[in-house]
C-alpha cells in the first residue's frame, strides 16, 4: 500500500503540490486526475523520489523510500525518454537488469511482453526507428518487465491510437487483477472513468475531491433516468417518484424525486410499457469536475473578498 | 553498487558502437604514424619546413679579393641547401634592391641580404618579412661571420692556418644523464625528437581527455533534459549511475589507447626497421606505459569534472559556459610546454606536475624529458587518484541535487551549496 500524507512541493514561487494526501491499495487502480499543471506529475515524481517533497511523508507498506524499494516499483514517466540509438530488446533487458533481474530472465520477459504488444518484429530495431506510440508501448513494458508490486503510470495513454489504448488498458487491468497497486495520472476524464476504482481530483496542487469513483458520482450526481420504451408513457410524469420529465424524440429523461430510487420507478413501469432501455444517468466525471471547479472558484473568490476586507 | 557492472557494460557498449569512436580508433594509428615518421620526413625534405623560397644576396663585387663574390654565393648556396632554399645573386644597385624588397614583402623571396662595400667592418643587412625565422637568421649569420673572418685573416697577412687554428670553435657534445647513471647520446636531433614525441603525446592526452570529457558532460546533460534520468533513477542510485557512466566511457577510452599503443609498438619494432628508419627513442614501451597511465588519470579526473558540470547545467549551451574554467586548466600546460621541456625540474614544472588539474600533462612531459624523483611521481599519482574519487562523488551529489532542485539554473556558488546538502 502506498500512502501519501500532506505532501507539499514549491517551485520558486509556485506551490505545485499543496498538501495532497491519499492512499493507493493493492488490487486497486487509483487515479490522480486533473488538468495540465495540477501537480500530478510532481506528486508522482515525489513518490518516485526523483524530487524531494518540501513537507509531508510518502510511505510504501509503512516504510520510507529506500534504494532497495526501487526494484518493487515500476515507473512510466510523463516525458518519455529512451536512448534512441539502442535496440529495443537491449533497452528492455537493461531496464530489467537495473531492476534486479538477471539478463536471461529479463530477455525472456521482455520478449513475451513485446509479443503481447505485437512488437516482436521490432525487437532488433533501434528505438529511433519506432513510432511515438510504439516507443511508448516499449517504455510501458520497461516499467512492468520486472513484475513490480507498485506501478506508477504518468499519462500512460497519451498519444496512443484506440487499439493500442485497449491493449494497454487490458494490461493495466491485469496488473490490478494480480493484486498490484496501480496509480495512474491523467487529464483525460474518460480514461479515468473506464479504469479507476478510486480517484483524487486535483486542481492547482490541491484536492478537489477524493474517494471511490462510484460513490463520488452518485453523491454529486443529478439523479435522472433515460427510458426508451414502446407504448403510452404519459403516466410517467404523474408518478410520485418522478420530479419532472423531458421528452426526447426517441426516449424520455425522468428526474427522480428526492428520496426515491430508480428501482421504484422501474417497478412502476412494469406491465404498463415495454421497456427497451432503462439507464440511470450518472454525471460524467468531466461534468463532475467542471461543477466542482466552478464551485471551488466561487469559494476561492469569496476567500479573496474576505482577505481584501481584512486588508 | 550492485548494478554498477551492468551500467558500465551498457555505457561501454554505447560508446564503442558510436561511429565517431570507431573512426577515431581507426584513424588514431595514422595520427601516431604521422607523429613518428613526420620528424624524419621533415629532416629529409627541408622544403616542407621552410617553404623553400630562395634568398637574394646583393653583395659588393669589390668587397675583397678576386672571386670573392662567387665564393660568397657558393657558401650561401651550400648553407641554404639544408633548408631547401636556393640563392639568387643580385647586382648591388638601388633598383634591384627595391625590387627584391618588394618580393620579400610579397613572400616570393624568403629574405634579402644586402652587403655593401666594406660590409665586413661596417655591417650587412638582412631583410625578412617576419623577422622571426631564427633558423634563417642563424644560417645567414654563420655564413657572413665565417666569410668576414676569412677575409680579415687574408687581409691581415697572418698565416691563414695559424689564424684558423686560433679561432677554431670547441666541439661540445651533449649527453643526457638520468638518475640511474644511464647515459644517452643527446644532441640537437635527439632533443627535437624528444620534443616532438612529448608534444604528440601531450596533444593525444589533451585531445582525448577533452573529447571524452565533453562527451560525458553532454551525455549527462542530455539524460537530464530528456528525462531518461527519471527512469534511471527509478532503478539505481545517482552514484551508481555516475560512476557507471564514467567507468564505462573510461573503459572505452582504454580500449582505444590499447589499440593505438599496440599499433605504435608494432610500427616501431617491426615496420620502421623494415623501412630502414630508426624508431624514435621516446616511443619506448616505458614511455608508452606512462602515456597510458597519465591518460587514464587525466581522463577520469576530467570526465568526473565534466560530469559534475553536466549535472549542474541546464542545457548544452549552459554546459559550455560552465566548462571554461576547467578548460583553462587543460590548456595552460599546453601553452607552457616549451618551458616544461627546457626546465623539467624547475619549481614551476614541479608545482604544476603535482597540482591535480595540470599534473597529468605536466608530469607526462617531465617523465618523457627527464627522470623525476620517485616521490614526486607517487605524490602526483596519489593526488590524482584522490581527486578523481572526490570529483566523481561530487558529480553524483550535484547530479542528485540538481535533479531534485529541478529547473533552476545553477551558478558555481550554488553547486558548492549543493555539495553540502545532506
Amino acid at each position: 500500500m502506498l500512502s501519501v500524507d500532506k505532501v507539499v512541493k514549491t517551485y520558486e514561487t509556485v506551490r505545485a503540490v499543496d498538501g495532497l494526501s491519499f492512499e493507493a491499495r493493492p488490487g486497486e487502480i487509483f487515479g490522480l486526475i486533473g488538468p495540465n499543471g495540477a501537480g500530478k506529475s510532481t506528486t508522482i515524481r515525489m513518490i518516485m523520489n526523483v524530487i524531494a517533497p518540501d513537507e509531508g511523508t510518502i510511505r510504501f507498506d509503512g516504510k520510507a523510500f529506500s534504494e532497495a524499494m526501487k526494484e518493487r516499483i515500476g515507473y512510466l514517466p510523463e516525458e518519455r525518454g529512451l536512448n534512441r540509438k539502442v535496440k529495443v530488446i537491449d533497452t528492455l533487458v537493461y531496464l530489467g537488469v537495473l531492476k534486479g533481474l538477471d539478463p536471461a530472465d529479463a530477455r525472456r520477459r521482455a520478449e513475451s511482453w513485446l509479443e503481447r504488444f505485437e512488437l516482436s518484429d521490432w525487437k532488433g530495431e533501434k528505438v529511433e526507428a519506432l513510432s511515438k506510440g510504439m516507443a511508448q508501448k516499449v517504455q510501458f513494458i520497461g516499467s512492468v518487465v520486472h513484475d513490480p508490486d507498485l506501478v506508477l503510470f504518468d499519462e500512460p495513454f497519451s498519444g496512443l491510437d484506440p487499439v493500442s489504448q485497449d491493449t494497454l488498458l487490458d494490461a493495466v487491468l491485469e496488473l490490478k487483477a494480480a493484486g498490484k497497486t496501480v496509480l495512474f495520472s491523467t487529464h483525460v476524464m474518460e480514461q479515468a472513468e473506464r479504469l479507476c476504482d478510486r480517484i483524487l481530483l486535483v486542481r492547482k496542487g490541491r484536492e478537489l475531491v477524493s474517494g471511490p469513483l462510484a460513490g463520488l458520482k452518485s453523491s454529486y450526481g443529478s439523479n435522472s433516468v433515460q427510458i426508451e420504451f414502446d407504448g403510452d408513457g404519459s403516466f410517467i410524469a404523474g408518478l410520485p417518484c418522478v420530479d419532472g420529465v423531458r421528452t426526447m424524440p426517441r426516449w424520455i429523461e425522468a428526474s427522480l424525486a428526492d428520496g426515491h430510487g430508480s428501482d421504484e420507478l422501474f417497478s412502476a413501469l412494469s406491465g404498463k410499457v415495454r421497456v427497451r432501455r432503462f439507464q440511470l444517468m450518472e454525471p460524467s466525471l468531466h461534468a463532475l469536475f467542471v461543477s466542482l471547479v466552478e464551485s471551488s472558484a466561487d469559494a476561492g473568490s469569496g476567500d479573496a473578498d474576505e482577505e481584501a476586507a481584512h486588508a | 553498487m550492485r548494478k554498477l557492472p551492468a551500467i558500465i557494460r551498457y555505457e561501454f557498449k554505447l560508446m564503442a558502437a558510436n561511429k565517431a569512436f570507431v573512426i577515431l580508433t581507426i584513424l588514431g594509428p595514422f595520427l601516431i604514424l604521422a607523429i613518428t615518421v613526420l620528424p624524419g620526413l621533415l629532416s629529409m625534405n627541408p622544403k616542407a619546413l621552410s617553404g623553400g623560397e630562395p634568398i637574394a644576396i646583393a653583395a659588393s663585387s669589390g668587397a675583397g679579393a678576386q672571386g670573392e663574390a662567387a665564393a660568397l654565393y657558393a657558401a650561401f648556396e651550400s648553407a641554404m641547401s639544408s633548408q631547401g632554399r636556393g640563392v639568387e645573386p643580385l647586382p648591388l644597385d638601388d633598383e634591384a634592391i627595391a625590387d627584391a624588397k618588394r618580393r620579400v614583402g610579397s613572400g616570393k623571396l624568403a629574405a634579402l641580404v644586402v652587403m655593401p662595400a666594406g660590409w665586413a667592418d661596417s655591417g650587412a643587412t638582412l631583410y625578412t618579412k617576419t623577422g622571426t625565422d631564427a633558423m634563417l637568421y642563424g644560417t645567414v649569420e654563420r655564413v657572413v661571420d665565417a666569410f668576414a673572418r676569412e677575409s680579415r685573416i687574408a687581409r691581415s697577412g697572418v698565416d691563414p692556418d695559424l689564424a684558423r687554428s686560433l679561432v677554431r670553435s670547441v666541439d661540445l657534445s651533449i649527453v643526457k644523464l638520468s638518475a640511474g647513471d644511464r647515459e644517452e647520446a643527446g644532441g640537437e636531433g635527439a632533443f627535437v625528437q624528444t620534443l616532438f614525441t612529448a608534444m604528440s603525446f601531450v596533444m593525444l592526452v589533451y585531445m582525448t581527455t577533452l573529447l571524452y570529457g565533453q562527451m560525458i558532460g553532454r551525455s549527462v546533460v542530455t539524460e537530464k533534459t530528456s528525462k531518461t534520468v527519471e527512469i534511471m533513477l527509478s532503478s539505481v542510485s545517482p552514484r551508481e549511475l555516475m560512476f557507471g557512466k564514467i567507468l564505462g566511457l573510461g573503459l572505452a577510452g582504454l580500449l582505444q589507447y590499447g589499440v593505438w599503443v599496440s599499433l605504435a609498438l608494432v610500427l616501431s619494432k617491426l615496420l620502421m626497421p623494415l623501412l630502414g628508419m630508426a624508431a624514435p627513442s621516446a616511443i619506448a614501451p616505458g614511455n608508452l606505459a606512462w602515456l597510458v597511465v597519465f591518460f587514464v588519470l587525466a581522463f577520469f579526473l576530467y570526465a568526473s569534472l565534466y560530469a559534475a558540470l553536466g549535472a549542474a547545467a541546464e542545457d548544452e549551451q549552459h554546459l559550455g559556459q560552465l566548462a571554461w574554467p576547467v578548460l583553462v586548466f587543460l590548456i595552460v600546460p599546453l601553452v607552457m610546454i616549451s618551458s616544461f621541456v627546457s626546465n623539467p625540474d624547475s619549481p614551476l614544472s614541479v608545482g604544476l606536475s603535482l597540482f591535480p588539474m595540470t599534473s597529468p600533462i605536466v608530469m607526462l612531459i617531465r617523465v618523457l624529458i627527464a627522470t623525476p624523483p620517485a616521490w614526486q611521481l607517487t605524490t602526483c599519482i596519489g593526488v590524482l587518484v584522490v581527486s578523481v574519487y572526490g570529483a566523481a562523488a561530487a558529480a553524483a551529489k550535484i547530479f542528485r541535487v540538481g535533479i531534485l532542485m529541478g529547473g533552476k539554473r545553477a551558478s558555481f556558488g550554488e553547486m558548492v551549496k549543493w555539495l553540502r546538502v545532506r
